[in-house]
């Protein structure tokens, strides 16, 4: 007879599932999220996307080949963790951004642990979470468009206690956060997930549950629908319940263990939300949850059907927790507690001298635009007058400008030499634009001083320059104007930097109010 | 009434469409026939024969050696060959007794007398099933009359029969269901008659309706007979699956269905009881199929068990032209042996041969990934296993997590987390290997505290 030579032991059937398949889905099911991004937010959301997936799977690429592995880039993994990460960015950021987060995610966290499956965390979420704290200003500011500027609903929601829900919902908010920020969409993609039993229900519920209840006994507004809601519909607590924490290799492969990473995800994403003020809590709390999957997947093992838990067989490894287990978790713990103790010490000892120098620093600032004052105090009048602005927009006339500080003047005698105001314009080109303005007695502007300028480099950033921001000093006006083609003649002009009319009326406008502010509190 | 169905499962393609239309055809086999003295679970049978010894159908020509033995009737009649080692389908040498068949087929006298059943004792009953050397025809080829041996009889609350047949491709129990029902059904009369308090239950997938209509009107006129239809979901042929839709019991290795209330039968071997207890007609043939894309004409055969592989596929047409079938298994593809040479007899718990024309294991090797954790194979597993878990432990060699924490020896070997597998992880294969190391690591702790002792 003839010989088969083809031995091998059972099953010798196979389902037609591969990885590549399983990431295939996954991208599917980001589509309708990329495409709503994309056509909501123009061209320069697909930029980002495409950056990021680009350097996502060129990185693997590159990897492969320096490590000598196969070709892992085909797997579809990387292009998924590329796509993730793009959608959790503003279609604003510089090119430099999505190429950096992804070349991290991708080396960092994924190929130098041992690539595809033994990432510990979410790379296209620790991707983010190095953004963030690497370019914390240009990662947080959700510009969109050129005029506008503003922070994202959810600290709209979390400052104002107003949100659009509707707009939040469909991801077409003038002043929505992230690309991938339309909760209907990431919900359709949801659903197609779980058709194909690519996720199951238990991370995404469990997740979402534990949120809302927490939202609800925290968030300070009990069982508000209104407010839960804006919650969900806002800071990415979808995006990351569907899509981030059903990342398979950095959650629990059992049920109780999916059940158990998911109520974490819920109640971290929960605090860091509220006691944290954080738009960012999903990644942070998601990445936490990570690392909890292999303690998890190591202690929390369903029993096999039918066996009861002292009845089971061969307990040999001991299916309870034993003293013996525990003794690592308690070293740890302890561990923990006299370095989180140390850290507290240090804290408490330098935090005067921090509060110190910091005050100096301030009052060095305030120095600068009253240089006549020998000591800078609080004055009743003014502080009760901000207190009254509740930190809300201030005026009508000065667009999105608000007052944060004001404070008195004193010579070494203690007579009144002047006032300084530090104020605020949120119409800059790129985010916000706070300064001090110093007035002396007279009512004459002293000088102005930038405390937050992130403005264009080689343009909005140029009205820190003498040329332009010497222009207010010795100036007694109620109010300036900005002249945008510049040769003023009046008193009340300010030339406006060529070709940044935008940071310069924000400047103007700051300075107005601050002007505003106190001619409207000393009457 | 909704169907009842297991926990976990996987649906891989069925293929019966191949040979489920085809009957049973007779062929009675004209080359020699052999007979592997281990062909059951225990101890291998003593030959009775020797060399030159001439022996008809229905012969017993080995003996059980042991409680847990059985014995072999010849399937021929012819001379004794030899009495030597052989070849098997499992790939071993076994010692088996070869007889060159004659091809008369004469029988030892008595065989095919109609016995009333009722009138026998439970002795007698179990004496007659021991005596036709039955074993588990499903496949894992436990002795029959074992089985059915229990000190309380009272404590059997269900009697089932396996019908469900779930590996892919096989197709004789529902050509058996549907052409020999009435005799099934009596085969399940007999065995309730040794237990008092059982109800028997025939489980059959939903994807056999012909047989489902052939049994249920084959039970509808005797008491205490039911049949249950559940949704066609690998393995519901498996002993614990089949206990769990009926009773909703579970339990593990430590217990037998008995333990639970119930005995497994498959079809095949209630078919075989009734044979032996009704017809006095001890093991000789029994239902296979031959099957796959590379054979001619697959067909369903009833025959005589220690033919020869490669004449049974001669007799399903042989291979289509031109065609290098390029694995055989003797079974199905989720649980079936792959053998290397079809120079080795039928045996007694063999069901089907299937000749495939691709090798999917080959295929998916190229395909392997590193495990992405997706947990496929714990929402599969029909045993509650966590076989990602228990495939971490076993590349670390951690067998006590294995065996303890994670409960590595339930495995009944399905194969149900392998075909999920995305990655394409051999785990059912490295689940055999812990398992085999760990008994292997037991048996040499007790010889070693036996010598100690």
């Amino acid at each position: 007879m003839s010989a088969y030579l083809n031995i091998s032991t059972s099953p010798h059937t196979r389902s037609p599932l591969t990885t590549g398949r399983v990431m295939r889905d996954v991208l599917i099911s980001l589509m309708p999220v990329s495409l709503m991004g994309v056509w909501h937010f123009g061209v320069r959301a697909l930029l980002v996307l495409i950056t990021s997936v680009g350097t996502a799977v060129l990185t693997e690429f590159v990897f492969d080949r320096i490590a000598r592995r196969g070709d892992t880039w085909k797997d579809g993994s990387a292009a998924v963790t590329g796509l993730l990460l793009g959608l959790c960015l503003s279609p604003a950021v510089p090119p430099y951004i999505p190429v950096l987060g992804a070349m991290f995610a991708i080396l960092f966290v994924k190929c130098f642990f041992g690539g595809l499956g033994r990432n510990f965390m979410n790379p296209a979420l620790a991707g983010r979470c190095f953004l963030l704290i690497s370019f914390s200003g240009t990662m947080t500011n959700y510009a969109v468009s050129d005029a506008v500027s503003s922070a994202t609903p959810l600290v709209g929601l979390l400052e104002n206690g107003q949100a659009n829900l509707k707009e939040m919902f469909l991801g077409t908010g003038s002043a929505s956060g992230v690309i991938g920020c339309s909760i209907l969409a990431l919900l359709i993609g949801g659903i197609y997930l779980f058709a194909v039993h690519a996720i199951t229900w238990e991370i995404p519920v469990s997740a979402l549950v534990t949120f809302g209840l927490f939202i609800m006994f925290f968030g300070g507004r009990g069982l508000d629908p209104m407010y839960i809601l804006a919650h969900y519909c806002g800071g990415g607590i979808v995006m990351g319940a569907l899509f981030m924490a059903t990342d398979p290799v950095t959650s629990p492969v059992t049920k109780p263990g999916q059940l158990i990473y998911g109520a974490s995800v819920g109640i971290l994403a929960g605090l860091f939300r509220v006691f944290a003020s954080s738009a960012d809590s999903v990644s942070y709390a998601i990445i936490i949850a990570n690392l909890l999957t292999p303690l998890i997947d190591e202690y929390v093992v369903p029993l096999p059907f039918g066996l009861k838990r002292d009845a089971a067989v061969g307990n040999a490894g001991s299916p309870a927790l034993t003293p013996k287990m525990l003794l690592p978790a308690l070293r740890l713990t302890v561990i923990t507690l006299l370095a989180g103790l140390g850290l507290a010490g240090v804290f408490h000892m330098t935090k005067a001298s921090i509060e110190s120098q910091k005050l100096a620093k301030k009052n060095a600032s305030y120095m600068e635009v009253l240089p006549e004052a020998a000591e800078f105090v609080d004055d009743d009048v003014l502080t009760s007058a901000i207190d009254c602005l509740e930190g809300q927009v201030y005026g009508t006339a000065f667009g999105k400008a608000y007052i944060n500080e004001a404070v008195r003047g004193v010579d070494a005698s203690g007579n009144t030499v002047g006032y300084v105001v530090n104020a605020s314009s949120k119409d800059g080109f790129d985010g916000e634009i706070s300064l001090s303005v110093g007035v002396n007695a007279e009512g004459a502007v002293e000088g102005i001083s930038f405390t937050q300028l992130t403005e264009t480099a080689g343009m909005g950033m140029r009205v820190q320059e003498p040329e332009f921001k010497d222009q207010f000093a010795g100036r007694n006006v109620s109010r300036f104007v900005l002249n945008k083609a510049g040769g003023s003649t009046s008193d009340d002009e300010i030339d406006s930097v060529s070709g940044a009319s935008i940071s310069s009326g924000a400047v103007v406008n700051a300075v107005n109010a601050a002007l505003d502010f106190l001619a409207a509190s000393k009457n | 009434m909704s169907q009842k169905s297991f926990r976990g499962g996987v649906h891989p393609k069925e293929h019966k469409e191949l040979s489920s239309g085809a009957p049973f055809e007779t062929y009675l086999p004209h080359g020699d026939m052999v007979f592997p003295m281990g062909q059951h679970i225990g101890k291998p049978s003593t030959p009775v024969v020797k060399k030159g010894d001439r022996v008809l159908a229905g012969q017993i020509i080995a003996e059980a050696s042991a409680f847990v033995s059985a014995n072999i009737v010849s399937s021929c009649s012819g001379t004794v060959k030899a009495v030597e080692r052989h070849r098997t389908i499992a790939g071993t040498f076994a010692e088996s007794v070869i007889i060159e068949n004659d091809g008369l087929y004469e029988t030892v006298p008595g065989i095919g007398e109609k016995v009333d059943f009722h009138t026998l004792s439970n002795d007698e009953i179990l004496a007659k099933i021991k005596g036709a050397g039955i074993i588990g025809m499903g496949g894992a080829g436990f002795p029959t009359h074992v089985k059915l041996s229990r000190k309380d009889p009272s404590g059997i609350r269900y009697l089932i029969a396996n019908g469900a047949e779930c590996e892919p491709y096989i197709t004789c129990d529902d050509q058996l269901m549907r052409s020999r029902a009435s005799e099934i059904v009596t085969g399940m009369e007999i065995i309730l008659q040794l237990f008092p308090q059982a109800e028997g239950v025939i489980v059959i997938e939903d994807n056999k309706p012909e047989a489902i209509a052939a049994m249920e009107e084959a039970a509808g006129k005797r008491a205490r007979i039911r049949v249950q239809v559940c949704p066609v979901k690998y393995p519901q042929g498996g002993e614990r699956s089949c206990i769990s839709v009926v009773t909703g019991a579970h339990y593990g290795i430590t217990q037998l269905p008995a333990d639970v209330g119930c005995i497994v039968d498959n079809v095949s071997t209630v078919y075989a009881i009734y044979r032996a207890v009704a017809e006095s007609t001890p093991l000789m043939e029994r239902g296979v199929t031959i099957t796959g894309e590379a054979v001619k004409k697959p067909c369903n055969l009833m025959t005589r068990i220690g033919a020869n592989c490669g004449e049974l596929l001669e007799a399903a047409g042989g291979l289509k032209d031109g065609v290098q079938a390029v694995k055989v298994l003797a079974g199905g593809p989720m649980m079936g042996v792959a053998f290397d040479n079809l120079g080795v007899p039928l045996q007694k718990n063999n069901n089907a041969l299937t000749f495939l024309l691709e090798d999917e294991v080959e295929a998916a090797e190229k395909q392997m990934t590193a495990c992405i954790r997706c947990g496929r194979c714990v929402r599969v597993c029909p045993q509650g296993l966590s076989p990602q878990l228990m495939s971490a432990a076993f590349e670390k060699k951690d067998y006590d997590r294995y065996e303890g924490k994670l409960h590595g020896l339930e495995c009944i070997s399905c194969g149900s987390c392998t075909f999920i597998c995305p990655a394409k992880r051999p785990l059912t294969q490295e689940f055999k290997i812990a398992k085999a190391e760990i008994m292997a690591i037991k048996r040499a702790q007790k010889e070693k505290e036996a010598a100690k002792a």
